[in-house]
């Protein structure tokens, strides 16, 4: 009963409820960022150091991503050239061969066909390897008739793998080489890049938070006897939390922008020898993934971090305040 | 508004020490009114309870007929916006101005910057602190300090002004400019509750005086303006 009429009256309290007008809703969030960012700023070192270790944790993550974005990007480049080389035995019929150029044609897979005749290939073969002085010794051709086929940029390795099938089964053909071990070994390297960096994303988010709460936590025991008297003269939970996550934001950004830094010297190390790699196996790669959008990505993750962290120390610290 | 009536109220802490044990008394809107008693008598207690800074183990608060008691966690901010507080140690924000002392229960109303500012002016030209605005509290005297307190306490304008010890730290003469001030702002409707052991200040005011013993009501006497009312001079006592 009595339970009841208190809830009753809770719902016309005889004192009026705050009614913030929407122009000091706004100074009051420029101030409270002003004032936090102006504390940050007062106590550079420590400031410098939690940016640190934020800008660390997310480095290391975001640096993975963008490994595992060129690595798929390779992927998607090598998988376009991929190819078949049919070989024919040396004593195919012509038949055969137009056979197999048939099944080549028929395929949806296959973007384009190139028929290299024995006397071509022996051309080809001399100018690459420079024996043309050895290969006048030899009475015959030793060389076969081969197909050289292009792959359509949307066949997988289970595609190819069937294709290759269907011509060992052919008549005349002695040997299928499929070049995929690349596509294998870059494939389980995307993959594995992509679940550390998950994995590694992971824990040091956690760790980005918790070092912000860390930081938020004692920005909060700085500002005790502040907290107590704006809570004495009937501060919401809301108007108390507001700096601290402000804090949160902007050690989280700070961080960001530092792992950035990082990323961005490590990139100006790496890329030269990263584009020649790449270059040695036939690419013109350049490296991709450190643009707008990326950096806009990890600077809103940083800020993000940075506001789950002070929303957690600030909700059970703020909580447990006592007031005088 | 500004009625008070504590109906029943106990107050147990962890240790088993009853520091208010089963206290009635009404407290008419805008009365002026002294708890007393020695150290440890509850008169402390009994603020905090009325600023709900803490949850009675019994019985009920009511502010303007509502069960303070009863508020859920949420609502509480709304409630002590309507009250103003002063303390012996005056509890002031060292880094910030007198002015920014005494806008900050406005700022946390989140009234418009004019108004804010006209009121904390003239809540300063009441205590008598207007040219003081820019100066920190560092470079105050203790009664300046304490008249800042009271600016802050009042800028809201509340309804109930509670008071514990506000003299705790003052010579005479500048307590009794404090008290001066309390009795002016009774005089305009607000409910006064002034927690002191100067007994000798108390007498000369001839307020209420609501005396507290180890937290049982010992004794509840009606001021010189309550026993000219037609039915003054009523004592009330603890059941």
């Amino acid at each position: 009963m009595g339970a009841n009429r208190t809830v009753a009256r809770s719902r016309a309290l005889p004192w009026p409820r705050a009614s913030r007008s929407p122009f000091a809703w706004w100074r009051d969030h420029w101030r409270d960022a002003r004032e936090s960012l102006s504390f940050i700023t007062e106590h550079l070192s420590t400031s410098l150091l939690v940016w640190l270790l934020i800008g660390i944790a997310l480095a290391l993550p975001a640096g993975l991503y963008l490994l595992q974005r060129n690595l798929a990007v390779a992927d998607d480049e090598w998988q376009g050239r991929v190819g078949l080389s049919v070989y024919f035995t040396l004593d195919a019929t012509p038949e055969q061969i137009e056979a197999g150029v048939r099944l080549a044609r028929e395929s949806r897979l296959v973007a384009d066909v190139n028929s290299i005749d024995p006397a071509t290939a022996l051309r080809e073969f001399e100018s690459f390897a420079g024996l043309a002085n050895a290969l006048e010794l030899l009475d015959d051709n030793p060389l076969p008739h081969s197909l050289k086929l292009s792959l359509v940029g949307f066949a997988d390795l289970l595609d190819l793998q069937e294709l290759a099938e269907r011509f060992e089964g052919a008549a005349g053909v002695d040997l299928v080489v499929v070049e995929k071990h690349w596509l294998e070994r870059l494939a389980a390297l995307t993959t594995l890049v992509k679940r550390l960096g998950l994995l590694i994303g992971v824990l040091f988010a956690v760790g980005a938070v918790l070092v912000t709460a860390a930081s938020v936590r004692l920005a909060i025991e700085a500002r005790l006897d502040e907290l107590r008297v704006q809570k004495l003269v009937g501060a919401s939970p809301a108007f108390l939390r507001r700096p601290f996550l402000y804090f949160g934001i902007l050690y989280g950004l700070g961080g960001a922008l530092l792992a950035l830094m990082v990323l961005s010297l490590a990139l100006v190390a790496l890329e030269g020898p990263l584009v020649r790699l790449l270059e040695s196996y036939g690419g013109d790669l350049k490296v991709a993934g450190f643009d707008p959008s990326f950096l806009a990505g990890v600077l809103l993750l940083g800020a993000l971090l940075g506001l789950f962290g002070a929303l957690l120390a600030s909700r059970s610290r703020l909580d447990a305040i006592e007031i005088v | 508004m500004g009625s008070i009536e504590f109906r029943g109220v106990s107050k147990r802490y962890g240790n088993g020490m009853d520091a208010l044990a089963d206290v009635s008394v009404r407290i008419p809107a805008g009365s002026m009114t002294f708890l007393t008693g020695h150290s440890g008598a509850g008169k402390s207690t009994f603020l905090r309870l009325l600023l709900q800074l803490e949850r009675p183990s019994q019985g009920a608060i009511e502010v303007n007929g509502v069960d303070v008691a009863r508020l859920p966690e949420r609502a509480l901010p709304d409630y002590r916006r309507h009250l103003g507080a002063v303390f012996q140690d005056h509890h002031l924000l060292a880094n910030r101005t007198v002015y920014d002392n005494v806008a900050l229960p406005l700022r946390v109303g989140g009234m418009r910057e004019r108004e804010a500012a006209r009121r904390v002016r003239a809540a300063l030209s009441r205590v008598g602190l207007l040219e003081k605005e820019r100066t920190l509290p560092s470079a105050l005297s203790t009664g300046e300090q304490q008249r800042v307190g009271i600016a802050r306490a009042v800028v809201n304008r509340p309804k109930i002004l509670l008071a514990d010890e506000p003299t705790g730290n003052l010579d005479p003469e500048l307590s009794r400019d404090i008290m001066a001030l309390f009795q002016q702002f009774q005089q305009v409707g607000t409910t006064v509750i002034v927690a002191s052991h100067d007994r000798e200040l108390i007498n000369a005011l001839g307020s209420r005086i609501i005396e507290l013993s180890r937290g049982h009501l010992l004794r509840d006497l009606a001021g010189v303006a309550d026993l000219a009312a037609p039915n003054g001079g009523e004592s009330h006592r603890g059941a």
